[in-house]
Order: C-alpha cells, then structure tokens, then sequence
C-alpha cells in the first residue's frame, strides 16, 4: 500500500505496469525531487519502492477513498493520473482561463477536401465493412509508390506494408512484435511518450541518449558507448518531435554503421517528413544497408490535416514485417476502411500539395518564432515537424510545469512542459514546446498575449 | 479462405461481415462529420457525445447505470479493448485467463501477449453450453480474468443464466475479473440480451466490451468500447492510450446517432438475423448437414459428417470447388489439443443477404451425401 499526500491509499500496481508507472511517478512528482534524480540509469526498475510518495500536483483527481471490494487493480488511476494530470489540469486551464491552445499537436484548421470528399464517398460507395488486416490493397499500393518517390526503394505493397490505426499503433505493433522482454533498446530523450510505455510493456531494458540545446545533435560517443552486441533496436524520430531537429546525414550515417556492426535494428517513426524546412528529410532506410534492418513508420494525419483519422502504416522488410503483422492482428486486426480509401487518394496526390503545406507552415512558423523572440524566449532553431522548443528561464519560474501554469492563468496561452518527454525531468525542465498549427490569426492572437502579459524577471 | 472464395467466385459464407452497409441515418451522420470537420484528435476517452449515447444505452436496454465521464471508453474495434484490457490486467506468468473454447481466434494471442496461460473450459456440440463441474475446476486462484463471449463466437450459443451466475460465483470465490464481449448484444434471438454486469456482484468486478460493428453492420469502423467501475476503465485507458491513442473521429458521433435510434430499429437487428439464421439453418438440415440451432451472433455451426466429412478443414478447402460455398472449420477456434473434438464441425455466417443465403442453401443441397 502507498499512501499518497492527499492520504488516500493506493492497492500495490501490477508488475507489468510497474516500470513504466514508476517512471511516471517520477516524471511527474515535482514535490519529491528525490524521485527525480534517477541518474545516468537507464533501466526502469522494475519494483515500486513503497516509501515513495505520490505526486501531489494532481489538485484535479479524484481518489476512490472506499474501495470496493473489486480486485486489486488500481494501477490505472496512479497511471491515468500521471500520464494526463499535466495535459488534462492544462486542458481545464485552458478552458477556464480562456486560453489559446498551442500545447496540443492537431491543427485548428480542417484537412483538404479532397481529401475529406474521398472520405465521404466511400462511406456512400459501401466501403463500411471490414478490410484486409494489413491493408486495404489501394492504400498498401500509394503507400510503396510514395515510399518509392520519397527514398527511390523499391518495396512490396503486399509483403512489406502494413496499414495501422495511425502511427501509434505502428509503433506499438513494431515494438510489441520484435521486441522481447530484457532486449536493449536506444532512445532518444525528449520523446514522444508512447515509445517508453510501450517499451515498458515489452519489457525492454531502455537506454536512453538525451538531445541537448542548442541544436539537439546527436552525442556520438555517447551513443556508441551504449550500442553493443546486446543491443535490439535504436528508435529515431526525424524530423523530431518536440524539438524540430531533423537527423543529419552524418549522425545517420553514424547510426548506420553501429547498427551494422552489432546488428541492430532501426525504428524510425517519421510522421512529419513532409514538415521538413531547413533541410532534405533522410529515411534512414535508404541508407545502404539499412533497408533489411529498418522499420519505417508514418501516418496520414500530419501531413493532410486529419490528425483523428488515424491511419498509419509501417514499411519493413518480410522478416520484420511479419512481427508488425502479428501484433498488428490482435491490436486492433484491421484499420477503419473508408479512411483508408481516402488516404490512398490523398497519398496519391501530386508534390504541388505538399510544396503549399511547406509554404503555409512556414509562415505560420514565421509568426509563431518572431513573435516568441521578440516576448523574450530563447528560441532554439526548429528544422521539422510544426514544433518549436523555448526555454523559458528569462522569465524567472523554477520548471517548465510552473511556467506553463503561469502561461495559462496570467496569459492565456498554452504550451507543453518537455519535462514529460525524459526519463530524467530535470533534463526538460527549462523547455517548453510551442505548436505553430494553428491559423495564423490564432498564432498571431497568441504572440499578442505573451508580448502583453509575460514578463522578465 | 477470403481469397479462395474470390478465386473460385463462391458464395463466402465464412466470413463473419455483412455483404450490407446498416442504417443510412449512421452513414449520413459520419458523412457529415466528416464535412464539418470532426477530423481530428478526439479526447483520449472518446467524444462526450458518444460516450454519453453509450451509458444511455446501458441504461436503456440493461439498466447499467453508467458515469460516462469515467465509465465509458471508446476504443478501435473490440479487438482493441480486449487487447488493452488484457495487457491492463495481467500480472505475471502464472496468470491464467479461462476462456471458452472454441474462441474466437485473437484471444489467444491476446493472451499470449499479454504473457498469461490460457485455459479453456469446452463447450460441445450440439447445445455448446459448458459443464458447469468443467468451468469450476478451470477456475482457481490463479484466474486473473474470466473472458465470456455472449453471443458466441463461433458457436452462436447464447449462455445460460445458470451459467453466468456460476461465472460470478467463481470470480468472487477467486478474486478474478470478468471481462465480457457483447458485440452480438443485439442479435441474440428469442430472448433479450442478459449482461453480466447486470448479476448481483458482477458489476463491481466486470469490464463489458461491446462495439458498433455487429449492431449497425459497419464492421469496417472500428468503433467499439469498454465499460464498467471507473478504476477498471482507467486501467484499460492507461495501457490503450500508449495502444492507438485514440480511435477514428468522425464514426463517433454518427455512432451516437445509431445507439440512440428507436427500439424498432434494435428489434429488427435480432428479428433480421433471425429470419436468416432460420433459411439457412433450414437450409443446411435439408442439405444433410447436421444443424446446431444458434441462440445468437451471426454463425450457425454444422456437422458435416453426414456427408460424409471426416476432417473439416479438408471439407471446406474442398467446399468451393464442390458446392461453390466457403465456410470456416471449426477447429480454426479451438487449440491444437482439442481439435480433435470438433473434428467435423463447420461454421457458416448467416450474415448476408436472404438471395445469397438461398443460393448457398441450393448449391449446398447438391451435395452428395446422406
């Protein structure tokens, strides 16, 4: 039993749960900074210490206070607790404050309706019944074709596609199909927060490399000091999420050889490829060599707007894809088919499309990153993805969570503390993460605010 | 066999989807969702909207009632909330998870995902109703969940009440959960649909999953849900938000429409399926098959050993170039141990149109055989 610091008790969390909660806890417990020290180690562990206190940053959750005589299984509430209290508490915020929300990754604006039409046709057309599990035939076949455009690869829509409910569950069926418990697995800290909880679920033992200020480059020694033969898999997120860094041929490349070296396989989630501004997108796929041991993985939602559609998909060769499959299968087993339609249409769509979604962003870039400079931040160069991280320090609040609330109740504006994106939280507690997909009049509205009403101190 | 059937233009009687889209109100409201813009990221839980429509729904058909803020998420199909709630609850190794088998072909891997032991408790032909004395000593203190399908799959039995008070006894006896999969709730037939979660005991200790597809025949979607004690729900929202995060955003409130539409509409889904099941039981009796009278779902499973059969799965790789009909052999459902048992059992979707059904029925009867 652990006794939180509101003093209601907690039942004992499922091992399978364990590590990945605990991380958690100490991701999210500003009030024990004991908790946040977790070093240079890597390892989740695997037992929650039973001194250890519950984060009392939750004002909003409600704690069942008269258990039920119900099993032992209350490690959702600690776990839903901590994944959503810091995007749920900003969200009610958000609400109450009347705040301009440039914390969530979705846009404001609608997908292109061409896109949209092919949707609703073939809903009309009948297309409402299950699809094949990996793939509606059209979709797999745009998919490759893009791919090829893309990397000049050459790939089997039917033996090397794999069609997912978004890039999430690409992830989930990638490492939830090749990854075995005690496999070593490279991460990149700051991270889309899926990687390390589905990691935990597989039971990886995680290593994990931090991107530092001011450019996020890759530490190389640091990552070849942590590749060996023992390693599974390295997962890559370029162009990055929060940062915006964009991978370099040469810290690919880097990648590559290791990887070769001590056979290591590669997942590399690129879900805003097509958001790339300062630099050409590399797929580390097309690196030579690197094909028959990468698993590549985007989405729709991105690029077209429609980030609730969740369509995704997972490019690997037959002996990887055959793990993805299988997860794939009792995950979800099949994607929603009339979007899937639509997504081959849209993936089929010609380059000027995406040549006016740079344009379009990068003015809203523009606006978001001026606007941000001028307030006060230090902004930090963003190549890719529609992201952009500051640190908020000028502004005199001791972590990102703190300035966020401050951000929200004083100024009505939201952004995402990057403390949640590490295993350490120090390591983010000076960023947060502005999103600049949003029309101009809101980013514009936003940046207004902030030259308002935040202040150095 | 999907491919063989469209190899060999014969009737796909296997597969477990209509050859019909559901309701066009359904349809028309996702159309324009879409057109609105509902397309992107709903909340983790799913819409307000369609989780208010699903508590009232509960409470409609079973008087559940139901918090949709904390006892209700939706998910990507059914499949998905298994999945998520079988990797919410498992602890370790020595987990078991007491299934009925045949079951339908994910659970296994479900289990065997989430690193649990499956153990199966038979149901036999020609009633498939499990012996009670079998499901007691199936159950220990090692049960971690107890997965009923209700209406069955593939079978088509619907349990007993004396069934399900037992499955509830057991889970208190041994402090496990039970975990529903109602997605054939409206289509059972001569009786209405009796939940679980609706037994004396059982809500406190329940998480019911159910979904769209089966219900509005747009099994192509993807929406389905979870319901039950908030903490329970919070437990399958921890591991499925890491799963897909969330599911497809313009089905959820057209699905709110469906769940809310009247009566009438419900009471045609079981009558419709009925009526079908009925011709092509009929239909199979007068073919010489032996015939399992369903009690729900969309399957009516056969003996083929009348005609002669004596290994299903041979029978049915056979049965396209034969008669032009594709079904699925039982023993697909069932672990390898135990197929012996259901060595000539067949399963057939009555799920397609009546001029379909009747051409199946016709090509089947010139079968030679009994």
């Amino acid at each position: 039993m652990i006794l939180s610091a509101s003093g209601a008790h907690h039942y004992e969390m499922p091992l399978s749960l364990r590590s990945f909660t605990s991380l958690k806890r100490a991701l999210l417990s500003s009030s024990s900074p004991s908790l946040l020290l977790r070093g240079s180690s890597l390892v989740p562990t695997m037992a929650a210490s039973s001194t250890t206190t519950v984060s009392s940053t939750d004002a909003g959750a409600q704690l069942n206070q008269s258990a039920p005589s119900s099993p032992p299984v209350q490690v959702a509430k600690r776990l839903e607790k901590f994944k959503t209290t810091i995007f749920t508490q900003m969200s009610s915020l958000a609400i109450k404050h009347n705040a301009i929300n440039l914390g969530q990754g979705f846009p404001n604006f609608d997908g292109p309706d061409f896109v949209k039409d092919a949707a609703i046709e073939a809903i009309k057309a009948g297309k409402n019944q299950y699809a094949r599990g990996y793939g509606v035939p059209d979709l797999n076949s745009a998919i490759a074709s893009r791919f090829q455009k893309d990397t000049s690869l050459v790939v089997d829509p039917e033996k090397e596609v794999t069609v997912t409910s978004g890039c999430t569950e690409a992830i989930a069926a990638t490492i939830l199909g090749l990854v075995n418990p005690g496999d070593e697995v490279v991460l990149f800290a700051p991270f889309y927060d899926s990687y390390e909880a589905v990691l935990s679920m597989a039971g990886a033992n995680i290593k994990c490399i931090t991107l530092r200020p001011p450019d996020f480059a890759v530490p190389l020694e640091e990552l070849k000091s942590v590749v060996s033969a023992n390693t599974k898999a390295i997962m890559i997120n370029t162009p990055h999420n929060p940062t915006g860094k964009m991978f370099t041929w040469e810290e690919l490349e880097f990648i590559a050889k290791l990887c070769k070296e001590n056979d290591v396989l590669v997942f590399t989630d690129e879900v805003y490829d097509k958001l790339s501004f300062e630099m050409e997108h590399i797929s580390m796929a097309s690196l030579p060599g690197m094909f028959n041991r990468t698993v590549t993985l985007n989405s729709l939602g991105k690029t077209f707007s429609l980030t609730g559609w969740k369509i995704g998909w997972a490019v690997a060769p037959p002996q990887l894809t055959w793990g993805v499959r299988q997860a794939h299968s009792f995950l979800t087993f099949a994607t929603s088919t009339p979007m899937q339609f639509a997504a081959a249409t849209a993936l089929q769509t010609s380059d000027s499309y995406y040549e006016e979604l740079k344009r379009d962003y990068l003015a809203k870039k523009a606006i978001l990153v001026e606007g941000l400079e001028a307030v006060g931040f230090v902004v930090y160069p963003s190549s890719g993805t529609y992201f952009v991280v500051v640190d908020h320090t000028p502004f005199g609040f001791e972590n990102d969570v703190a300035f966020c609330e401050h951000l929200i109740e004083e100024v009505g504006v939201v952004a995402i503390p990057t403390s949640v994106f590490y295993l350490n939280p120090e390591e983010g507690k000076n960023l947060v993460r502005f999103t600049f997909c949003k029309d101009e009049a809101t980013l514009r509205g936003a940046v207004e605010r902030m030259k308002q009403k935040l202040r150095k101190r | 066999m999907t491919a063989l059937a469209a190899s060999t233009g014969a009737l796909n009687l296997g597969q477990g989807f209509p050859d019909e889209d559901g309701p066009q109100a359904v349809l028309d409201a996702a159309r324009k969702a879409i057109a609105d813009g509902v397309n992107q990221y709903a909340p983790g839980r799913g819409f307000p909207e369609l989780r208010s429509a699903i508590a009232e729904h509960q409470q409609r058909f079973y008087g559940i009632p139901l918090d949709p803020a904390t006892e209700v998420l939706v998910t990507v199909g059914a499949t998905e909330a298994l999945a998520a709630t079988l990797l919410a609850l498992i602890d370790d190794p020595d987990d078991e998870v007491v299934v009925f088998e045949p079951y339908y072909d994910s659970y296994a891997a479900c289990v065997a995902l989430a690193g649990a032991r499956l153990v199966p408790v038979p149901l036999r032909w020609p009633d498939f109703h499990p012996d009670l004395e079998a499901l007691a000593s199936a159950v220990s203190d090692r049960t971690r969940v107890i997965l009923v399908n209700d209406p069955h799959n593939p079978t088509g039995t619907v349990f007993s009440r004396g069934v399900l008070d037992e499955v509830v006894r057991l889970a208190h006896r041994h402090d496990a959960i039970i975990v529903t999969d109602e997605v054939y709730e409206h289509l059972v037939f001569d009786s209405p649909h009796v939940p679980i979660a609706t037994l004396p005991g059982a809500a406190e200790r329940t998480l019911s999953i159910s979904s769209a597809g089966k219900t509005f025949s747009l099994t192509g979607w993807k929406t389905g849900w979870v319901t039950g004690p908030a903490e329970l729900v919070s437990a399958v929202l921890a591991v499925k938000q890491f799963l897909t995060y969330v599911g497809g955003s313009p089905f959820q409130p057209a699905i709110a429409t469906g769940l809310r539409l009247p009566d009438a509409f419900f009471a045609s889904v079981s009558a419709e399926m009925k009526a079908k099941a009925d011709l092509l039981g009929t239909g199979l009796r007068a073919a010489g098959f032996d015939v399992s009278t369903p009690g729900g779902s969309y399957f009516t499973v056969v003996d083929a050993a009348p005609l002669g059969a004596v290994d299903a799965d041979t029978f049915c790789r056979e049965l396209p170039a034969r008669a032009g009909v594709v079904g699925i052999p039982l023993t697909a459902f069932v672990s390898p141990a135990h197929r012996g048992d259901y060595a000539t059992l067949v399963r057939f979707a009555a799920c397609k149109r009546v001029e379909v059904l009747a051409d199946a029925v016709e090509r089947l009867s010139a079968l030679p055989g009994a």
